[in-house]
């Protein structure tokens, strides 16, 4: 995946501001930087849900303004605010999306159990959604957004608001992908999230990229020991 | 359920409730009976006499003044008669007799009706004797005398009935029907947030929107059916004759031929009020979703929606008001005010193929345009991501 020189105004507000990065399948990379950053932003306009004011981006070799569809079809994005139908039980809601992205009968089937089987969710995927509790809908949401397997996988604050287990889950889950060779994408506020996780980040601050580097480089350049103080060390600069 | 139900349920109650009630009224207002009070009773016992024998009148002694007495409601009207009463009489000159009444009492009015009936009576029994004291055939009173004939059909008169209130139901249950689902399809998705995860998939806008479009008109033209459907089930079973009584009990005094009303459709009208219902749906659905995009919240739509009934209400109750309405071809050409003035001239079993053409023409324009644009509305990011 690569983002070119992406820029988006609001009303003349800019909330991403000529950020450029690449993302290799196999990898995860880091989209670090303080909430209002214009990390969910930048996600929007890479899932083809936002027009880009300038610059474009690439998945999977697919150009996000010239062929939107086919970008969607590549890739799976985990939003920050999830929601499920309520009225539909968890395997319902997968079915439904599965076949928004054009899988059916027995290979959707085969997918569904296999997800659910990966995130744990088979004591609970035949109930209503909308008694479940903040990790459960998490996990549900997760598998909606993989449920078409895509190569390039978007995260954005995947554990906010999740108690350690369930993170821990999702933590998981995005390693298991990365060994597939899928390209992982993490966008996040929490540091001690990317610094498990992440082979590269870039830092974003106040629409702008700040640093792009692998972790060990970016510690080394600030002279921190982990990766909340290097971020801090960048930010304050 | 509220687009299912409620029409099932609603439709016949109102309209047989409403006939049921309006029969059980005007029942009542003649099976009332009044109480009327003279002063001077004595000086024309004959006159007393014939209002007397007026159906469900009751003749009663009242002390003191009469006017006190019918603003009481101790009786329901009171007639005095002047004390040179005879003398008139003998000398042929016009007398008057006072009635105090209140007219903003309905049994009062029912008085007052039965006794104009007994002071005809009365002056056709003074006309007849003097008449004969001048050895003249009373006849030569009776000039001429209407024979009412109706050209209305029984389909007509049925329809005339009908014509009234089904418009209205048909245009309001294609808004309601498809109101839930439109709110729940649009704003509904943003406030569980659902909608971002939809728009993600690789299916393409303008098809999202069409689904949602689908979706809203198949549950707004399904609750417009089954208000028809339960409504004709209804009428079948017990409205006609509440509809004849009805009629008949507030024709019986003016004249005496039977009306006997019809509430069959020709397959041709259904097919027609349909395919008018039809478009009407798809406009009003189309509205729907786009006012309820613009909404952040589902309380939000349903505060942009309330004020679309008004545009619906208004030419209903334009058409029904003006009387004897003569509709140039141009109104047949404005939403929603063409479809009420087709189902009422169908009801009524006229078919003017012009109407016809221009209505659903104009319909079929107006709701393209409407999907058009909430397509357009629905790919605006802008209003996607209002939070």
């Amino acid at each position: 995946m690569q983002v070119k020189n992406l820029t988006k105004t609001f009303n003349g507000f800019k909330a991403v501001d000529d950020v450029s990065f690449e993302a290799q399948a196999g990898e995860v990379f880091g989209l670090l930087g303080p909430n209002g950053a214009g990390k969910t932003t930048t996600i929007r306009v890479i899932a083809t849900v936002l027009a880009p004011t300038s610059g474009t981006a690439e998945v999977c070799g697919f150009d996000i303004v010239k062929n939107p569809e086919e970008v969607r079809k590549n890739i799976g994005v985990l939003t920050t605010d999830i929601g499920v139908y309520d009225r539909f039980t968890g395997r319902e809601n997968l079915i439904y999306f599965g076949e928004l992205y054009g899988l059916t009968g027995s290979a959707l089937d085969k997918r569904i159990s296999q997800l659910s089987k990966l995130l744990e969710m088979d004591d609970f995927i035949d109930r209503r959604a909308g008694k479940y509790s903040t990790g459960m809908k998490q996990k549900l949401a997760i598998a909606r957004s993989v449920i078409h397997d895509p190569k390039v996988i978007i995260f954005d604050e995947p554990t906010a608001g999740l108690d350690v287990l369930a993170a821990q889950t999702v933590l998981n889950f995005m390693k298991q992908a990365k060994e597939q060779g899928k390209c992982v994408i993490l966008s996040t506020h929490r540091m001690p999230d990317a610094d498990k996780l992440c082979d590269r980040v870039a830092i974003i601050h106040q629409a702008k990229i700040i640093a792009n580097d692998t972790i060990d480089l970016l510690k080394h350049k600030t002279y921190a020991s982990n990766m909340e103080e290097a971020f801090l060390n960048l930010v304050k600069k | 359920m509220s687009s299912i139900v409620l029409p099932l349920v609603l439709m016949p109650l109102l309209i047989i409730g409403i006939g049921k009630f309006t029969v059980y009224q005007i029942q009542k207002s003649q099976e009332q009976v009044v109480k009327i009070a003279f002063v001077n009773e004595s000086i024309a016992p004959e006159l007393a006499d014939a209002i007397q024998k007026q159906d469900k009148t009751e003749v009663v002694k009242i002390e003191g003044d009469l006017s006190e007495a019918v603003k009481n409601d101790k009786i329901d009207a009171g007639i005095i008669i002047p004390t040179d009463f005879q003398t008139s009489l003998d000398k042929q000159t016009p007398i008057q007799i006072k009635v105090i009444r209140n007219s903003t009492s309905s049994k009062s009015t029912t008085a007052l009706s039965r006794i104009t009936a007994g002071l005809v009576v009365y002056n056709n029994e003074v006309l007849q004797s003097r008449f004969s004291k001048q050895k003249i055939n009373p006849t030569v009173l009776a000039s001429v005398t209407a024979v009412p004939e109706d050209v209305a059909t029984e389909k007509e008169r049925g329809g005339f009935g009908l014509g009234f209130i089904l418009p209205l139901f048909i245009v309001m249950w294609s808004i309601i029907g498809g109101q839930y689902t439109a709110i729940d399809a649009s704003a509904g998705e943003k406030e569980r947030k659902t909608l971002e995860a939809l728009i993600l998939t690789p299916v393409r806008r303008l098809n999202i929107v069409f689904g949602k479009f689908l979706a809203v008109s198949t549950v707004a033209l399904l609750s417009v059916v089954i208000s028809l459907v339960s409504l004709y089930i209804g009428l079948k079973f017990s409205g006609s004759s509440i509809y004849n009584q009805a009629s008949q009990t507030a024709a019986a005094g003016t004249n005496s031929e039977s009306l006997n009303i019809v509430f069959s459709l020709e397959p041709k009208a259904i097919i027609i009020l349909l395919a008018a219902s039809l478009f009407l749906v798809f406009m009003f659905s189309a509205i729907l979703l786009s006012i309820s995009i613009f909404a952040k919240s589902y309380k939000e739509a349903q505060s942009y929606i309330g004020p679309a009934y008004l545009i619906v209400i208004l030419p209903t109750v334009f058409v029904n008001t003006l009387p004897g309405l003569k509709p140039a071809l141009w109104f047949f050409a404005l939403p929603v005010m063409n479809a009420i003035l087709l189902y009422k001239e169908v009801l009524m079993g006229t078919y003017d193929w012009n109407h016809i053409l221009v209505t659903v023409g104009s319909l079929v324009v107006y709701s393209l345009v409407a999907i058009f644009l909430a397509a357009k509305i629905y790919s605006k990011e802008g209003i996607l991501f209002r939070d």
